[in-house]
């Protein structure tokens, strides 16, 4: 992976850019105290929209190669799902901490009782055995063909984080719609692009 | 979470209430005869700021003030100005208070007919002259699980409603809100079906806690807010407090309110307050006061069990949600 060439250097630095900017804004704006009148709510909401763009951005990295064929695209997608588990990994520290102040019983509660948190759990627990076998040496141990099969789980977790926001949404579903267009386009090219190339 | 920016203007730098609304009737006074010098034609009907200059005195004077929250600390006006559902101005919380200037309260006339003895269409001062206001602190919950204590003023529903004679027919009070799509943004997306609606058995309406609100902090109310007259019906959920109301039919018939048609599964016609009942997607145990960290138990009938759970004797609350 050391190809240190000029366009992957910076497609990767775009990765890290994509990843730390939303960061250092959020962190910036809460300094300001402009996230507001509920700067809790803001966070989550914040964090679980960015986490969930970086996953279909990381998905997208997939079809993005198969039609341009450059290296550098696969190159720097574990770099990008990391940055999404990360954010999404802030997400549910921020639900936990600023929407229900670390009231266990409630936690509990709400994931239990909640169709969205159930989603939105589900579609994060999925995430952590993606993220602890990104490491080349895991996955060169594990074999490419089930490291394959596992990271298609991918697929299902956007489904799920898809339908939980869903679910939360009250009255304008445009931001819905369109996250569930991207990832029904997402699948629907995986599906078509196997088929077409059989292996 | 609130943290204030320094410096913090000295009380004693502060434009006296007073001062400021002589200045600002001076200035529309020179504005007014300088359109007037340009232009004679177009000099302003004078009752084109009627409302709101009446109002505006009325509310210097002493109202009495009745504090209905247990004493709960109010929710500070720059919060409770800023974080408003009015969906006629946009989804966002935020929205509201930025497109406030799109609704057009002046001149305003409110309508008041169906099953009244005197039906009629009046001006909003004509309105308001005949009304004794007051101020009342309420708690407000929104059905999102958050709520406020916000200083209302206003009078009762019963006031007006007594004046234009029921009839025996009258059972419900249905409410309309201003259709305005051209200048309302949110009118022009079909997020509901537009105008909104709501609706009250009558003796919810007639209910002295039932109160129609033209101002909050002691000031004409803000537009985002609701201006300029809403309903203020403490013990349900906000959304059963309909703003900018235009039109009051009472009817035979229960009506059907705009976010009971959008989602009946959800939204039921008496939308109480209750910790008991959740949401289908989330819980109602519970609430997030504004300015305030954490969560707080939500009260039944939000507070006001006291006063209104006999209208419900004998009701399946779980039933009629």
């Amino acid at each position: 992976m050391s190809i240190a060439n000029g366009p992957v250097l910076m497609f990767r630095l775009l990765v890290l850019a994509s990843g730390l900017l939303p960061a250092l804004w959020l962190a910036w704006r809460w300094g300001q105290d402009d996230l507001g009148v509920v700067p809790e709510e803001a966070v989550v909401h914040l964090t679980g929209r960015t986490g969930l763009v970086l996953l279909l951005a990381t998905i997208a990295f997939s079809p993005a190669f198969r039609l341009t064929g450059w290296v550098g695209i696969m190159i720097a997608r574990r770099q990008m799902g990391l940055w999404a588990f990360a954010w999404l990994c802030a997400h549910a520290l921020a639900w936990m901490g600023l929407e229900q102040y670390w009231a266990w019983e409630w936690i509990w509660h709400d994931m239990r009782d909640l169709p969205y948190v159930r989603y939105g759990v589900v579609g994060f627990v999925l995430l952590v055995p993606l993220a602890l076998t990104s490491f080349r040496r895991v996955r060169q141990a594990m074999g490419e063909r089930a490291w394959h099969w596992l990271h298609r789980l991918v697929y299902v977790s956007a489904a799920l984080a898809a339908t939980h926001l869903w679910i939360l949404t009250r009255a304008d579903y445009r931001l819905p719609m369109l996250v569930v267009a991207v990832v029904a386009a997402l699948i629907l090219f995986r599906l078509v692009d196997a088929a077409l190339h059989r292996r | 979470m609130a943290r204030y920016r320094y410096p913090v203007i000295a009380e004693s730098e502060v434009t006296p209430r007073e001062l400021f609304r002589q200045r600002r009737r001076f200035i529309q006074g020179g504005a007014a005869l300088g359109a007037a010098a340009l232009a004679p034609g177009l000099l302003l009907p004078s009752s084109a700021y009627a409302w709101q200059e009446s109002l505006a005195d009325r509310l210097e004077g002493d109202l009495p003030s009745r504090g209905f929250a247990g004493g709960e600390t109010l929710t500070p006006r720059k919060d409770a100005t800023a974080y408003n559902n009015f969906y006629e101005l946009g989804v966002r919380k935020s929205d509201p208070e930025v497109y406030a200037h799109k609704l057009i309260t002046d001149p305003w006339s409110l309508t008041i007919d169906g099953e009244v003895g005197k039906p009629g269409t009046l001006a909003l001062e004509e309105v308001l002259k005949r009304e004794t206001l007051e101020e009342r602190i309420y708690r407000l919950r929104c059905v999102e699980a958050w709520s406020m204590v916000i200083p209302w003023v206003g009078f009762p529903l019963a006031d007006l409603l007594k004046r234009h004679a029921p009839t025996s027919r009258a059972r419900y009070v249905h409410f309309e809100s201003i259709h305005d799509p051209e200048n309302l943004r949110g009118q022009k997306s079909s997020i509901l079906d537009w105008p909104y609606r709501e609706a009250l058995r009558i003796d919810e309406a007639m209910h002295p806690l039932t109160l129609l609100a033209v101002g909050m902090y002691g000031e004409v109310m803000p537009n985002q807010n609701g201006a300029p007259i809403r309903l203020v019906v403490p013990w349900k959920y906000g959304f059963k407090s309909i703003k900018a109301v235009v039109r009051i039919t009472l009817t035979e018939e229960r009506p059907v309110s705009a976010w009971m048609e959008q989602n009946p599964e959800e939204y039921g016609f008496y939308a109480n307050v209750n910790p008991e009942v959740d949401h289908p997607r989330w819980s109602q145990a519970r609430e997030r006061r504004i300015g305030k960290r954490g969560k707080r138990e939500t009260l039944m009938f939000n507070g006001y069990a006291e006063e209104v759970a006999e209208l419900y004797a004998g009701m399946d609350l779980n039933e009629h949600f």
